[in-house]
């Protein structure tokens, strides 16, 4: 029964190519997660061959992005990048001195173990009800398990024992320790992007596109970072040309990409 | 009868949940003097002032932005459920960062004052590394399969140290399948530990301190966690790795103890003058002709 039948490398998909799982893509940005635009951001840094499986199935860490690559199955975008890297021998951060590398690696932990779960919280949590108007189609009952899990998880990971208010401020720091670090580079370690920037770009569109517009750190964003959202731009224009034709511009319209 | 049962079974969970929420929160409570803080820990630990980084660092920072304060080490828990914490006359801030950013504010200190904004930004991303990443590998790894080490440096006995060891051993495990981190085999939490590390001794490279000759507010926390490997992660990979690979961070943390704990004798259990300052007053020494603050301690008595 082909229902059942694993999927062959060479056969079902081809080879040397990566095939990314990812959800669906999302209404303003090519997702509502920061992780699967980090992940393609990065593939797309690197010229690295890939092919889009849009669905809500996750991989074996019970998460998304994950991918399949000539018959291995790996999740996690952090270990991905650093497989891939490995294994095709590249190096985004081949100009940096190790000093750079290491306040890289301490900004991509900032982003994505913390940014991260503030902006979670601002969508699913405290915004739950405007998201559900502006940013996702998902049946209210769905948007309220995520809700629901996202509490849970949240609590556990710690931030999400702190008020509204203290999870606010603590995004508005992150974003502001982007901006100073920033300032009037073009990216964060120089005039051309090394693989930080994937991980920085991913958060941070979702602090653009994908809170509604009562969540404060998406004005800050515009009013008190402008290098920040500038920065976005710039990794839009140079990653994602096809920007248009990966979004559905507010249910609109189908992703054709 | 069953009606009657459960109703005293529930009378019972009620008064032993009331017993202990009066023990721990309410009985015996320091009353500091104005404007010196409460910092509410657990005991201090075998070979380091704390058995956990956050008390490390909260009480770190006290010391190194010169803030009288007072030690209650009956192990209350905050509001958050989780502890260090602090009070200042009578407000309580649970969180070891919000302690900070509390004291900050009120007592108009900055440890950061020599930071450009650039570094603060740094300071920041380094800080998260180090406690929203490196941190859940040491709870995995010291409360992995073999629990012997772990129960060598919490310092508790019998069936306080098992029920300690075996509700720390499943908060971890829900709270690092929460973060993520939990889901990752023990050889990929091992490669990110170590990368942590390495990322922090590379980026300390031959300076005294992180960011530079003096010490700033980010010490206070990566000192915390730093310490815990060296001195309270018996046999573990990150103990072995960090002597054999990382001396400039060994380095440092005997700078950091060095600068900040002179009295590290007196505050570790397995220290050659431990004695209990559970209620005593810590008083910077320029502080100390201050009138009534330098006889409090006698005064207010150890709990």
């Amino acid at each position: 029964m082909a229902f059942f039948k694993k999927k062959e490398c060479g056969k079902d998909y081809p080879k040397d190519t990566v095939i990314l799982h990812q959800f669906p893509r999302g209404p303003y940005a090519p997702s509502m997660s920061g992780f699967c635009i980090k992940l393609e951001t990065f593939l797309r840094m690197a010229n690295i061959p890939y092919q889009n499986v849009h669905a809500y199935k996750t991989g074996p860490k019970g998460k998304s992005p994950w991918i399949e690559y000539n018959g291995d199955v790996m999740a996690d975008s952090q270990l991905i990048m650093s497989f891939l890297s490995d294994k095709l021998e590249i190096d985004l951060d081949k100009t940096l001195s190790k000093e750079q590398r290491a306040t890289a690696r301490a900004f991509q932990k900032m982003v994505d173990e913390y940014t991260y779960w503030s902006v979670l919280l601002e969508r699913w949590v405290y915004h739950r009800g405007e998201s559900c108007k502006t940013i996702t189609k998902l049946p209210s009952l769905v948007v309220w398990e995520i809700g629901r899990r996202t509490k849970n998880m949240a609590y556990a990971h710690g931030i999400g024992r702190h008020t509204q208010q203290e999870v606010d401020l603590n995004l508005e720091a992150d974003l502001t320790a982007l901006s100073d670090f920033l300032g009037d580079k073009k990216f964060m370690f120089g005039d051309e992007p090394t693989e930080v920037d994937c991980a920085i770009f991913g958060q941070v569109s979702q602090v653009k596109y994908h809170v509604p517009d009562a969540v404060k750190a998406k004005q800050f964003l515009k009013d008190c970072v402008p290098n920040l959202d500038a920065y976005c731009e710039r990794m839009k224009e140079r990653f994602w040309p096809d920007w248009d034709e990966c979004v559905t511009n507010g249910f609109t319209k189908e992703a054709t990409k | 009868m069953f009606f009657t049962i459960a109703v005293v079974c529930v009378i019972l969970a009620l008064a032993t949940f009331g017993f202990y929420y009066y023990k721990y929160r309410i009985a015996n409570k320091i009353q500091a003097p104005k404007d010196v803080v409460v910092l509410y820990q657990v005991g201090r630990g075998p070979r380091a002032p704390s058995f956990s980084p956050f008390p490390m660092k909260l009480e770190t920072f006290l010391r190194m932005a010169k803030i009288p304060y007072i030690n209650d080490h009956a192990a209350r828990f905050s509001s958050k459920g989780k502890t260090p914490w602090i009070e200042v006359n009578g407000q309580a801030i649970p969180d070891s960062q919000f302690a900070i950013e509390f004291i900050k504010k009120k007592f108009g200190v900055d440890s950061n004052i020599n930071l450009s904004e650039d570094d603060k930004a740094v300071a920041r991303a380094f800080l998260k590394l180090t406690e929203e990443n490196l941190y859940w590998t040491m709870c995995i790894e010291m409360f992995g399969d073999n629990l012997e080490p772990v129960k060598t440096v919490i310092p508790y006995r019998g069936f306080k140290l098992w029920l300690t060891v075996t509700l720390l051993r499943r908060a971890l495990a829900k709270q690092t399948w929460g973060h993520g981190i939990g889901r990752h085999s023990k050889d990929e939490v091992w490669d990110v530990a170590m990368q942590d590390m390495n990322a922090l001794s590379s980026f300390l490279g031959s300076k005294k301190f992180l960011m530079g000759d003096e010490p700033s507010e980010v010490d206070c926390a990566v000192f915390g966690m730093i310490a815990q490997i060296y001195w309270h992660m018996p046999g573990s990979r990150h103990q072995v790795y960090l002597k054999e690979n990382l001396s400039n961070l060994v380095d440092y943390i005997n700078r950091m103890k060095e600068r900040f704990w002179p009295d590290w004798e007196n505050v570790t259990l397995e220290g050659t003058g431990y004695r209990s300052d559970h209620g005593e007053l810590h008083v910077p020494e320029q502080m100390k002709k201050l009138n009534g603050l330098s006889d409090f301690s006698r005064e207010n008595g150890k709990g």
